[in-house]
């Protein structure tokens, strides 16, 4: 399993540190610095929400560590994403935009959605698979490692699960696994159940 | 015709409206088009806030967004727009 | 062969009934719940809407969650909710939004824990207007995996300012009543609306006869995240997906109940995927026109209203339809007609590019 881990402090990929935000001012200055860091040339990444910036960041992180994925059949890779926020941080900039700008923000709005940041994975990386964003108050491993379990069963031959929070700067833990990891099932489930709580509290 | 001046405003205007951050005031072209291929490859959605940035500096109401496909046709065509219906 | 997998209990609360039964009632006498709504749009703009009165609108989310789980259980098995074997999913795009913007589904999900004495943490799927198809999807996974024996699906939002203004914004809000598929088709219709279904392992907790599920998947479009994909690529993929899973011949399918919101991309790229699918002669409706755009609770009042329609043996006219109006024709049902098969095709379409199936079957 390959995993990334983007905080307020860093970023970290297969655990180890790519990147320092000391510096950065906020949260949109340290998504920048690791979008430069990344390097894609994609310019619709300046008009992502912060959710979607953190989640796709993160899959391109993976992609550079987990060469598999550039291969995955483009039905087949699965997005299973979660966080406790929902969309909040966007939801308050738009309700801001006609409350107190008194001027409604279409591109605002498009953006008021969770999983608008599986369709932005989606996009870039011409992926067509089963994506599910839910909304639960704590990380809680048990959600990835059965939901995981469930697509490569039924389809999917790599799942790309995420946490990700923006709210108080980017909390995010991205991981990707295929389906030979999942043949011994019950073991690496078990393991993994304690692989991403693990990770998560580092 | 439209001013420079009012042609350079409105550029900048653009770029912060539509979070452009890596396009600068001397990438456009006056008179190519804003949307599709080429250009600075405006979509949809940048079409719908480009009303609302008419609103919000000239104070002009476009209620009509069918309308916008000829206003933000170009650079040239939003400012000779904004100077006929501006208040 | 797997676990299979049951679906029943459907549950409709609308302004045009408290039940799955009255609902349809009115959905097969051609009255809509969408109606004149002084004021309530941006800069006091008069809009049409399917809106609830006698609640207020910081508690709707709550009460349709709530009432929607009662009619619910009512149909089933209702000591069965508080059971160890039983999760609930919640399907909602914006939940209680006009009461805590930073928290809009917690407080929501806590107190019905509480109150239905639930064993496990409800989890809550929002996944745009396509959550409660995605939602039916992911309880029959979790019921063939045996994670479960039964899984509660639950579906409300609520026509809030905030989604309003945001839907006006992009100007997609219809000046007249939503009318899909249509020639003149102007844009959706809000609605508001809470439904519910039980899926089960265990036909017999049902108090009536269910359905059986077949399968179902769901794909992006991976083009954009606000615009219909043109050539409705993900509809496409999810829907032979679905027809894959549920191991059935596309000729089997004897009725879509399409997601057909009323604007003019959404339902062109509707029309192209079935063409695509060579599904364009099976009988098509969209409720959108009874009930408008309910968002989360879409897929799931839409589903419980196929099973109604599937019951009765009478598939409704889809409501402001009359002419032609999409690029490949589609065969829209313009009064109510039998169904020629027991089986019919659910789908949905959304905001991110996402769009999901499901195929179920009468039994």
């Amino acid at each position: 399993m390959h995993y990334c881990r983007i905080t307020n402090e860093d970023a970290v990929l297969d655990g180890e540190k790519l990147l320092s935000f000391e510096g950065a001012a906020d949260t949109g200055e340290k998504l920048l610095a690791l979008y430069r860091y990344v390097a894609p040339d994609y310019p619709k990444f300046y008009k992502m929400d912060l959710l979607s910036k953190t989640s796709f960041l993160g899959v391109e992180l993976l992609k550079s560590s987990c060469s598999g994925l550039a291969s995955a059949p483009e039905d087949a890779v699965a997005l299973l994403f979660a966080n406790s926020e929902s969309s909040a941080d966007t939801d308050i900039r738009f309700r801001d935009s006609y409350e107190i700008e008194r001027l409604p923000g279409p591109s605002l709005f498009v953006y008021t959605l969770p999983n608008i940041a599986l369709g932005e994975i989606s996009i870039r990386n011409k992926w067509y698979g089963e994506h599910m964003f839910a909304v639960f108050p704590n990380f809680a491993p048990a959600y990835f490692v059965d939901h995981s379990a469930l697509l490569l069963d039924d389809g999917a031959e790599w799942v790309i699960g995420g946490w990700v929070n923006v709210r108080n700067g980017p909390d995010a833990l991205i991981f990707a696994m295929d389906k030979g990891e999942n043949r011994s099932r019950d073991g690496f489930m078990s393991r993994l159940e304690d692989s991403l709580e693990e990770l998560y509290r580092d | 015709m439209a001013t420079a001046t009012l042609k350079e405003e409105l550029k900048g205007h653009i770029i912060e409206q539509l979070n452009l951050e890596d396009v600068r005031v001397g990438d456009f072209v006056d008179s190519a088009p804003l949307f599709g291929e080429g250009g600075v490859g405006l979509d949809s959605i940048d079409a719908l806030e480009l009303i609302v940035l008419l609103e919000k500096h000239y104070h002009i109401n476009v209620t009509n967004p069918e309308e916008g496909k000829v206003v933000f046709y170009s650079i040239d065509s939003m400012a000779d727009y904004i100077e006929k219906h501006r208040k | 062969m797997g676990v299979s997998v049951y679906i029943g209990a459907e549950a409709i609360v609308s302004p045009l009934g408290q039940t799955a039964a009255s609902n349809m009632d009115q959905v097969l006498s051609g009255h809509s719940g969408i109606t004149l709504q002084e004021r309530i749009g941006w800069k006091e703009s008069d809009v049409y809407a399917a809106i609830l009165q006698g609640m207020s609108g910081k508690e709707k989310f709550e009460q349709l969650l709530e009432q929607s789980l009662g009619a619910a259980a009512e149909q089933w098995d209702p000591s069965l909710l508080s059971s160890e074997d039983t999760l609930l999913i919640i399907s909602s795009t914006k939940g209680g939004i006009a009461g805590d913007i930073t928290n809009p589904f917690q407080p929501v999900v806590s107190r019905l824990e509480t109150r239905f004495s639930l064993r496990h943490r409800p989890l809550v799927i929002s996944n745009a207007c396509i959550s409660g198809v995605v939602a039916v999807n992911t309880a029959a996974r979790l019921l063939k995996a045996g994670l479960y024996k039964h899984v509660v699906v639950a579906g409300s939002d609520v026509v809030s300012d905030f989604v309003l203004y945001g839907f006006q914004s992009l100007y997609a809000v219809s000046d007249e009543p939503c009318r899909p598929f249509d020639r003149d088709r102007k844009g959706v219709s809000l609605g508001e609306a809470g439904g519910a279904l039980v899926l089960s392992a265990e036909r017999s907790s049902f108090a009536g006869e269910p359905f059986l599920y077949l399968g179902g998947a769901g794909a992006n479009d991976a083009n954009h995240i606000s615009g219909p994909s043109r050539t409705g690529e993900g509809l496409v993929r999810a829907v032979s997906k679905a027809i894959g899973k549920a191991g059935i011949d596309s000729r089997e399918i004897g009725f879509i109940n399409a997601h057909g919101t009323g604007t003019n991309f959404n339902d062109e790229m509707e029309s192209i995927a079935f063409g695509r699918l060579g599904l364009e002669h099976i009988p098509l409706n969209s409720l959108k026109g009874y009930w408008g755009h309910t968002l989360g609770a879409a897929g799931i009042i839409e589903t419980a209203a196929c099973l109604q329609m599937m019951r009765r043996g009478s598939l409704a006219a889809s409501l402001g339809y009359r002419s032609q109006g999409t690029s490949v024709p589609l065969n829209v049902l313009t009064g109510n007609e039998a169904p020629e098969t027991d089986i019919f095709l659910k789908t949905a379409s959304g905001f991110g590019g996402g769009n999901a199936a499901l195929i179920v079957k009468k039994i």
